[in-house]
């Protein structure tokens, strides 16, 4: 049979819940067959054959949830075409770890970091706070529907050989790029956060100076700084508290 | 009264928005601190509160099923708890609100472990039927409400010890000059750290060193 196109979008629109009922047993299983159900439902009706699907689909699964679409697309076209049952878990679990791991690298590590960073940014560089936050969410966004969208027609085009297109894609040129933005929104950042401008009140040099040997701490401890970042606010209370108003 | 009720249903949207639906980002801290003290009638308080809280979370990755601290409840409830107060964004009270923040993204983090175990049962429990489909929707969905809810107590609940606290904090004299330094140079070390996810000062320092010196020209022109 061949897939409507009320089927895809409506396997779209509930792939933004996808994670609902994330858990650390099935992971992301039932919101996957939650994101197959227009589908199953057109291929099987109803009956055994539906809950046999359902049954097969609810179980583990794992993929970044703006990459699901991939692996949704994909096995919607396999269940559509009438593929064997072991064909589609093997596809399945072939693409759960990658799918997983590529998002993860894209977005969490790549286009969401550097989209904040940018709305912060545009706040300490005096930007007014809705102009901030709109930056961040209308440039996230149009990123994240964007790779939503791509996925969704990726898989329901390739099918099974989705696998080999995404290879074809200059993914790798993507998340370096994207490092670099970040990595250079760091460094805009670091002197104006160091100089007291996150209450937009600038510091005395000496306590600047602190600020900038903390990045450069920072730096060389990478995210384990947190930690001891923690203690320096704690320190902040005792002694700002201590000397009282003087 | 309205505010509190805002409030609450804003932590559930944040919460939801985390995990389960639809994942545009109001549960970074920079919008939900925002949208935190919005409610309350005092946005730039929230928003000041939401960026330095955002600065500490750009390096928090949730990759795979990592357990992390949950920023963004935690977030709206700091800036609520500020808003709520009535208070103006001096140093001592932001660094004490954003302190707090941090200690109860640990408590909403927790909530969060909790839930994804109350998610196994939900999804655990339940054979096929006469009709599976439907439960399977209705099971997912519940989920979703169900974190909704803890993120409307978490919120509400992080955002009464705030205005506790900062009421405290307020009725005392403190040094405004020690606590913006404290935030500054913590903020410094964080965002330092931060390089780490975009390949460290090995693979990104000379970008890194650009953006830099385009900051202190920021800086001097500002």
């Amino acid at each position: 049979m061949r897939l409507t196109r009320g089927a895809g979008l409506a396997m779209l629109l509930r792939s933004f819940a996808v994670q609902a009922s994330w858990n650390y047993r099935t992971l992301i299983g039932t919101g996957f067959c939650f994101v197959l159900l227009p589908v199953l439902r057109a291929v099987y009706g109803g009956g055994e054959q539906l809950k046999d699907a359902v049954r097969r689909h609810s179980g583990i699964f794992n993929s970044h949830p703006y990459l699901v679409g991939i692996a949704a697309g994909a096995v919607a076209r396999l269940e559509a075409e009438g593929a064997e049952p072991e064909l589609v878990e093997r596809f399945k679990s072939a693409v759960r770890g990658s799918l997983g791991s590529l998002g993860d690298r894209l977005v969490w590590a790549g286009w969401r970091p550097v989209c904040a960073l940018l709305g912060v940014a545009g706040a300490l560089a005096g930007a007014s706070w809705w102009l901030a936050v709109l930056l961040f969410l209308v440039l996230y966004n149009a990123g994240h529907l964007a790779i939503r969208v791509g996925a969704f027609q990726l898989g329901l085009r390739y099918g099974r050989n989705v696998a080999e297109q995404l290879r074809e894609l200059p993914l790798d040129r993507v998340q370096r790029s994207l490092w670099h933005a970040g990595a250079f929104l760091v460094g805009v950042l670091a002197p104006l956060v160091a100089a007291g401008e996150l209450l937009a009140d600038r510091l005395p040099i000496a306590w600047v100076l602190a600020g900038a040997l903390a990045t450069a701490v920072g730096v060389r401890f990478g995210t384990a700084i947190r930690l001891p970042a923690a203690v320096v606010l704690v320190l902040g209370v005792v002694v700002a508290y201590a000397l009282g108003g003087a | 009264m309205t505010g509190w009720i805002l409030l609450a249903l804003v932590g559930a949207m944040v919460a939801v928005d985390a995990t389960s639906f639809p994942q545009v980002m109001i549960s970074r801290p920079l919008v939900s601190g925002a949208l935190g003290g919005l409610v309350f009638g005092r946005p730039l308080e929230g928003a000041v509160v939401g960026v330095i809280l955002e600065v500490y979370h750009v390096g928090t990755l949730p990759i795979g099923a990592a357990r992390h601290p949950e920023g963004g409840t935690a977030a709206c409830a700091a800036a609520g708890g500020l808003a709520a107060a009535g208070l103006p964004a001096e140093a001592p009270v932001v660094l004490v609100t954003v302190l707090l923040a941090l200690l109860w993204e640990r408590v909403t983090g927790r909530s969060v472990d909790l839930g994804r175990r109350l998610n196994e049962r939900i999804v655990q429990v339940w054979r096929p039927g006469p009709d599976p489909d439907r439960e399977l929707e209705r099971r997912h969905l519940a989920a979703a409400g169900v974190d909704g809810i803890r993120g409307l107590v978490v919120t509400v609940s992080g955002a009464l010890a705030t205005l506790l606290a900062v009421r405290l904090a307020a009725a005392w004299p403190a040094q405004s000059t020690v606590a913006a330094a404290a935030l500054g140079i913590a903020g410094a070390a964080v965002l330092g750290g931060t390089l780490d996810v975009f390949g460290g000062w090995r693979e990104k320092g000379r970008t890194f060193l650009l953006g830099v010196a385009c900051g202190l020209i920021l800086l001097a022109v500002a």
